[in-house]
């Protein structure tokens, strides 16, 4: 919780700022309404709402697409300002240009007042501070103070932090801190997202996605870059040297994979298996598993064999591609069905024989020997479809993505310590009182989460005056 | 006929039903004894649905297929539903009242409720999800999703005692609310434990996004959503220290920060269409 003191400091700054903005020049205005947490919110909340735009309105469709849901007019109107590319649109970019310069203003103007604090504390407790922290207590203490203080520092450094001494005045005052990092929790927050920004732009820059397809086999080092027009042509090569899919037994999709090679001067430099969520990385460039299909028609794998069953070899026939065996004829296969007459998968092969009418039949994958009751010199089965499939990879290289990963660990480290830390400050003021008495002043104060910093204090303050010849007090004024 | 798993989480249902009406009745009736037998019905219902969680995870496997119950709509929603009332169970031993059940529980029942109507069998996962960043991912988010439900629902109740405190009327259920400060301190801490598991949920959504299509960051609906979600808690962290925005703008945008949440967790699988189309 920020604590009361801090809303009024704020709210202070900004009642000054309002009275500066009447009597200064133009530049101090700009500058004073740059490093206003009010522009923040606002800038937030008009992020918000315009991204909204862009989840109802489908992004990057082609024109035609548009035209089928808006009139004319319209579709003009939403193109003339970006709306079907918002996210990259001039005025989205001058939204997150002003967010970024609002962060790095507020970073100018508040981080170094917070290092001049941080580094030379106020380390005595004078009267006006002792009046203007909130969180005080005066006791009257027998002794002397050069032993009394020397208690209560030891009693500081055992339960809250070892303080700082200061002798001034014939006066001992004890300074002790804890916490100081939830002071830049904050800054590291906004550095975070700046750093987030220059890693996307680097990306941007520096680096490319693009998408290919290669048949089974096949090698490519040869890209189009995506939504750019020229072309990227890798170091290397990368083969797919297969692409396979496996199922569940309700026939859901398990896995999609592909076997590739990276070929470097004709050499493989690198072998590995891909899926969907394990990439190949090889020079900076990331293969994605991303999507598949089939490179042309399916071939089917046909046996031959003599009438008594003897075999004779094995051939592919492509969708009527002819296959001449020598001494018999040619062999075309016209035709494929997933489950003929109840029969399961069957191909129909044209057989034309020198001299003869051409004859059709259904060979049966689940018959294999059903042709040779056919009477012929050679009888064929059928083994199956195998189709040629191609893989489709996703590829990018993206030089700026560790800046990105740097920046939101920056940025969550930040919000954490200026959540769960608060800069906690304890002063203690030993002054020689009259009757030989110590007269003890303690201040304390937070910079948030003062409810439990309360309870901090009093623990701590009675931890320190322990000694039970120490017992007079005070209220506090 | 249902698995063990489905007949716990109907279980809980009822359960969150039963605390819910109990909370309400207590509130109305003023009894302490009624909302510290909603308080025990919200502990049961934390066991049932604890369990029902590793019965579901154990019956994956024995199906061959296994993996953390976190993948469908069904399964996010009673893990929603699972967070929020653990979560609320905190604050109320946390801060001592159980002026909260009313307004927080009945999420919880209306979640399980929904979850109720979804198609609740195990399914094996599709590519897409087999990813350790699954888990980091979908928990982060949904323990998110929970504090901002508290938060939501603590910032009701924040309305309606700082408008009673602003007329000096000092009757009805209104008047048995913690004050307007503590109220106004609840809604803020339950954000500051939401907002950086959200930032978490998105930093590993887009570090497995990265990981799994080579993009961390496409501008897909979910992806916005849960920005838009993130700005708006963004904007109310900055609020609560700035003159004119603190209390009940705050408030305001806390309300407004859970219904961008069920926009993004529900709206977008719903309404919308994207990457995220398996649901959750």
């Amino acid at each position: 919780m920020e604590t009361a003191s801090d809303v009024r400091t704020d709210n202070a700054s900004f009642s000054a700022a309002e009275k500066r903005d009447r009597v200064k020049p133009a530049s101090i205005r700009i500058w004073n309404f740059l490093i206003s947490v009010k522009l923040a919110i606002w800038i937030l909340i008009v992020l918000a709402v315009t991204s909204i735009l862009g989840t109802v309105i489908e992004q990057n469709q082609p024109p035609e697409k548009y035209h089928q849901v808006y009139e004319d007019w319209a579709y003009n109107l939403m193109d003339r300002i970006n709306l079907f590319d918002m996210y990259h649109s001039w005025w989205f970019l001058l939204l997150l240009c002003l967010f970024t310069l609002n962060l790095t203003c507020c970073t100018i103007d508040r981080l170094p007042r917070v290092i001049r604090t941080v580094r030379k504390p106020k380390l005595v407790l004078d009267d006006a501070m002792g009046k203007s922290l909130s969180l005080t207590e005066r006791w009257k203490s027998k002794g002397d103070v050069p032993h009394r203080a020397e208690e209560y520092k030891v009693a500081l450094a055992r339960v809250f932090a070892a303080p700082k001494v200061t002798e001034a005045d014939g006066e001992v005052h004890l300074y002790a801190e804890k916490g100081v990092s939830s002071r830049f929790g904050a800054y590291a927050t906004h550095a975070g997202i700046v750093i987030v920004f220059i890693g996307a732009i680097l990306g941007n820059i520096f680096g490319f996605k693009s998408y290919v397809n290669i048949p089974d086999g096949k090698e490519a080092s040869h890209l189009d870059a995506r939504g750019g027009k020229q072309h990227i042509d890798l170091p290397f090569a990368v083969r797919n040297n297969r692409f396979w899919l496996e199922t569940y037994p309700s026939g859901q999709p398990k896995k999609y994979a592909s076997d590739l090679s990276v070929m470097e001067n004709g050499r493989e430099v690198l072998r590995k298996t891909i899926t969907v969520n394990d990439p190949l990385v090889y020079k900076g460039v990331w293969f994605y598993q991303s999507g598949y299909g089939q490179e042309g028609g399916a071939t089917a794998q046909v046996a031959v064999s003599r009438q008594d069953g003897t075999p004779v070899g094995n051939f592919s026939l492509a969708p009527n591609e002819p296959v001449r065996i020598d001494g018999y004829g040619v062999v075309r296969g016209v035709n494929y069905e997933q489950d003929f007459q109840g029969n399961g998968p069957a191909l129909q092969v044209v057989i034309e024989k020198p001299g003869q009418p051409a004859s059709a039949l259904w060979i049966l994958q689940g018959r294999p020997d059903l042709d040779r009751g056919r009477n012929d010199s050679l009888a064929f089965s059928f083994g199956g479809l195998t189709a040629k499939m191609y893989t489709g990879l996703q590829v990018a290289k993206d030089p700026g993505v560790n800046v990105v990963w740097l920046g939101c660990l920056l940025l969550t480290a930040g919000m954490m310590v200026s959540f769960f830390l608060s800069h906690r400050r304890i002063w203690i003021r030993l002054a020689e009182g009259p009757h030989g008495k110590v007269e003890v002043t303690a201040a304390g104060s937070t910079n948030r989460n003062r409810p439990a910093f309360e309870k901090t204090f009093a623990s701590v303050l009675a931890e320190v005056r322990k000694d039970p010849s120490d017992t007079e007090k005070e209220n506090p004024v | 006929m249902n698995t063990l798993n489905v007949q716990l989480f109907d279980l809980t249902t009822l359960l969150f039903g039963g605390a819910s009406g109990t909370y309400i009745a207590a509130m109305y009736g003023k009894k302490e004894t009624m909302a510290r037998i909603g308080t025990w019905i919200c502990i049961a219902a934390a066991v049932v649905s604890t369990a029902a969680l590793g019965v579901r995870w154990v019956e994956s496997y024995n199906m061959g297929i296994g993996r953390i119950p976190v993948t469908n709509l069904y399964e996010s929603l009673v893990f929603f539903a699972w967070s929020v009332n653990l979560f609320y169970l905190f604050v109320e031993w946390k801060y001592k009242s159980r002026a909260f059940g009313p307004f927080v529980i009945p999420i919880a029942f209306l979640t399980m409720v929904f979850a109720f109507t979804n198609e609740s069998g195990i399914q094996p996962l599709v590519p897409a999800l087999q990813s350790y960043w699954l888990h980091a991912h979908v928990i982060t988010c949904f323990v998110g999703y929970a504090a901002f439900a508290v938060s939501a629902g603590v910032a009701a109740m924040y309305l309606l005692k700082a408008g009673q405190e602003k007329t000096k009327a000092r009757d009805g259920i209104v008047a048995r609310f913690p004050s307007a400060k503590v109220l106004d301190d609840l809604v803020y801490r339950a954000i500051i434990w939401g907002f950086p598991f959200l930032t978490a949920g998105i930093i590993t959504g887009a570090a497995w996004a990265n990981y799994a299509w080579g993009t961390y960051w496409s501008w897909d609906p979910k992806e916005t959503w849960s920005l838009i979600v993130w700005l708006v808690y963004a904007a109310f962290l900055h609020a609560r220290v700035t003159r004119g925005w603190h209390g009940t703008r705050a408030a305001i945008l806390s309300i407004a920060g859970f219904l961008a949440t069920v926009m993004c967790y529900l709206g977008v699988n719903l309404v919308l269409s994207g990457l995220h189309s398996y649901g959750g």
